[in-house]
């Protein structure tokens, strides 16, 4: 679990940056520094929300605006499926809480590390997993008691360590030429829906499916032909 | 907070966790099944179409950081110097007003 916990800290303090502009963002929103890491803690979803925020402070309803932002959060049902066996070492209890401290970025380096050494598993998940749920919590709250003081750390380059960090995950996960096509077609069609102007989250969820057909497509034949 | 703030947390928050279970459920049903393959690929896939979702639409000079990021990857395999020279090479251009 120390492990995890350790492993994440780079990626944490990224999180942090997008922590503390959602924090002014729900600030400017009427929401207290409480209810902001009452959000946080309770829904564990930095893209779901800024959406419902968003939302929320346009003037939507509230369940479009909560359900608006939800949505976005759907690419979850594979990530947390991917982590079947992972958890399945886990009594019921843990593995609930296990799925709601599990984020882009410690799922991430979580599959990463575990495609290199086999003994990682669910106790390095929950270490960064509990890292990344209090940082994200504790960065936005900071963020809203803080409000605009704080300088755009985004204008440094920061923000793109995160792409840099997925990059090297991706790495971690390579497993030789079967995964080329797949893996083209995922980036490819991400990408393209991207520029149609396709919400990201929905993009990605697109781009995971096409590369998911492939790669049963790909398979199948890989085993007709052996 | 009014009554429609805790609202908000309440409802995002249920719907965050029954995104998050169903994941599970169908988790365990496909590792019992013959279909258990997807969920090796499916890791690399989801990754894969989060740096597509970053790079669509950015400027040249994050292309040529996420492809210097890339050969860091491929050489060290190390999440940490990835990063360091992603943001290393994204700084350095930005300063020289690439």
């Amino acid at each position: 679990m120390k492990r995890g916990a350790i492993a994440i800290l780079p990626l944490a303090f990224g999180a942090a940056i997008y922590g503390f502009a959602f924090g002014i963002l729900a600030a400017q929103a009427g929401f207290p520094w409480w209810g902001v890491a009452m959000m946080s803690g309770a829904v564990h979803a930095g893209s779901s929300q800024i959406v419902a925020v968003e939302q929320f402070s346009g003037g939507s309803a509230i369940l479009g605006a909560a359900l608006a932002g939800a949505a976005l959060n759907l690419r979850y049902i594979g990530i947390v499926a991917s982590l079947a066996r992972v958890l399945q070492s886990l009594p019921l209890h843990l593995r609930l809480l296990a799925i709601h401290i599990t984020g882009d970025e410690n799922w991430a380096l979580t599959m990463a590390e575990r495609a290199k050494n086999p003994a990682i598993g669910a106790a390095f998940l929950l270490g960064s997993g509990f890292v990344m749920i209090s940082v994200w919590t504790a960065s936005t709250a900071l963020g809203a008691v803080l409000g605009a003081s704080l300088p755009d750390l985004e204008a440094f380059g920061l923000g793109f360590a995160f792409t840099a960090a997925f990059i090297a995950m991706a790495r971690g996960l390579w497993r030789g030429q079967e995964n080329i096509l797949p893996w083209l077609v995922s980036f490819a069609v991400t990408g393209l829906l991207v520029m149609t102007g396709l919400p990201k989250a929905y993009a990605i969820v697109g781009g995971t499916l096409c590369g998911l057909t492939l790669a049963t497509v790909v398979r199948q034949r890989r085993s007709a032909g052996e | 907070m009014t009554d429609y703030h805790w609202l908000l947390i309440g409802i995002l928050a249920a719907a965050a966790f029954t995104i998050r279970l169903t994941g599970l459920i169908a988790g365990n049903a496909i590792r019992r099944s013959r279909l258990a393959p997807l969920l090796d690929d499916l890791p690399g896939l989801i990754i894969v179409a989060l740096v597509a979702a970053s790079l669509a639409g950015q400027p040249v000079l994050t292309w040529l950081a996420a492809a210097a990021a890339l050969a860091a990857a491929w050489k060290t395999n190390n999440v940490v110097a990835t990063m360091l020279v992603g943001v290393a090479v994204f700084a350095g251009l930005s300063m020289t007003g690439f």
